[in-house]
């Protein structure tokens, strides 16, 4: 069976048997959910690569200390979610525009900070609206408290059911369910503002 | 038509909007379903709630810089079961383990030769002769510590100390010693790596 083919318990178990080509299975399977959500975060490209190479690090040099009956990727975003916020509170970063961080004052570190995104099959037009409606939508998840943005982020892009969001941000379901029903308001009321003011310039 | 005041148009709670509007596991009970059918409010809800969701699944994948899974294996050590370190070690150092293993075979293949020699000789007898031995050479050397010791004048020293300690003094030490030791406690975890998360809050 090829390491592709293998669950992510069966990958941990070799890992704890020395076997690098496990771990970066694992490193390749979750490096995308756990780099989107932590640039999301963070919304600097180079600090979320930095961040999210620790999360991995910490990850695998305490495999020791991870409890099989639980999910691995609830645990690995619950590492890469309390390394995030321990990075925002000391940093007391504020949600920053998709159009690169608030201190970028060069041309590189404005491409550095702001987020690429990929394009599709589509027609010019509906790559200008679909581009312009992406835009919006990042502007206002990063307009969200950091809890409402990560329960959200967690729900509506990976899927994660809400027992595994209560695991992953150590905290009871209600206020996870409650997470995500304001994150939802809030997205909406910042969507049609943004909208508007796109308009009204 | 008698409408009984108490009868309340009871609305789908979040998470029923939320089986309406994303499709997955859960199912809407038939008393919901048939309500969803007919409330306008409910059934905006949940198509906002549904285009809200498009919207966030849509969101560009991300990844990281090409090369990313090199530079995290570089830093990576993975942590290993102490019976795979020993076999290990034995695989990068056999030629030394062959040596030990060979001197142990040899002593006890010279231990038996010893005791068939000499029949009278019992490991009861042995052992004792062993821990005759052992006891008159430790002995042997702490006296010869102590005589040293004796012999620069430190206990002389330690007795005039002891012979000015006061009770004032003694708890100076002590409270001095205990503070020192908690500051070397305190930098000694702030130094340790203990990572977030290791375990999930809640049994799910």
């Amino acid at each position: 069976m090829s390491y592709q083919e293998r669950s992510d318990q069966d990958l941990v178990r070799l890992c704890l048997r020395n076997d690098e080509r496990a771990a970066r299975e694992l490193v390749e399977r979750f490096q995308r959910p756990v780099f989107s959500l932590v640039y999301r975060m963070v919304r600097d490209r180079e600090l979320a690569e930095d961040l999210t190479q620790e999360v991995f690090v910490r990850t695998f040099n305490n495999l020791r200390r991870y409890d099989r009956s639980y999910k691995f990727s609830s645990w690995l975003f619950k590492i890469a979610y309390n390394l995030t916020v321990d990075h925002l509170r000391k940093k007391q970063v504020k949600t920053i525009s998709m159009h690169g961080a608030p201190d970028a004052v060069t041309a590189e570190r404005q491409e550095a900070t702001s987020l690429t995104l990929e394009s599709r099959e589509e027609s010019p037009a509906a790559l200008v609206e679909g581009r312009e409606l992406a835009g919006y939508l990042e502007d206002a998840i990063a307009e969200l408290r950091p809890e409402y943005r990560t329960a959200i982020l967690l729900r509506h892009v990976e899927g994660r059911a809400y027992e595994e969001i209560s695991d992953i941000m150590g905290v009871p379901l209600g206020t996870v369910k409650t997470y995500i029903f304001r994150a939802r308001r809030e997205l909406r009321d910042l969507l049609e503002d943004l909208r508007d003011e796109d308009d009204v310039s | 038509m008698n409408a009984n005041k108490h009868d309340k148009v009871r609305h789908l709670r979040p998470e029923e909007l939320e089986a309406l509007a994303m499709p997955g596991d859960r199912k809407l009970s038939a008393r919901s379903s048939a309500h969803a059918v007919d409330c306008a409010r409910c059934l905006k809800e949940a198509e906002e709630l549904r285009a809200l969701h498009s919207l966030l699944q849509a969101l560009a994948p991300l990844q990281p810089m090409v090369g990313f899974s090199d530079r995290v294996m570089r830093r990576v050590r993975l942590p290993v079961s102490w019976r795979v370190r020993v076999l290990e070690t034995i695989r990068a150092h056999w030629v030394s383990t062959t040596a030990a293993l060979a001197g142990v075979v040899a002593a006890v293949g010279v231990g038996f030769t010893f005791i068939a020699r000499y029949p009278e000789l019992t490991p009861l007898t042995v052992a004792a002769f062993i821990v005759e031995r052992s006891t008159a050479l430790l002995w042997g050397a702490v006296m010869d510590v102590g005589r040293l010791v004796y012999g620069t004048g430190i206990v002389q020293t330690a007795e005039g100390i002891a012979g000015q300690l006061t009770l004032l003094t003694a708890f100076v030490a002590v409270a001095t010693v205990t503070l020192v030791g908690l500051a070397s406690l305190r930098i000694m975890l702030s130094l340790m790596d203990v990572p977030a998360g290791s375990r999930p809050a809640n049994a799910g």
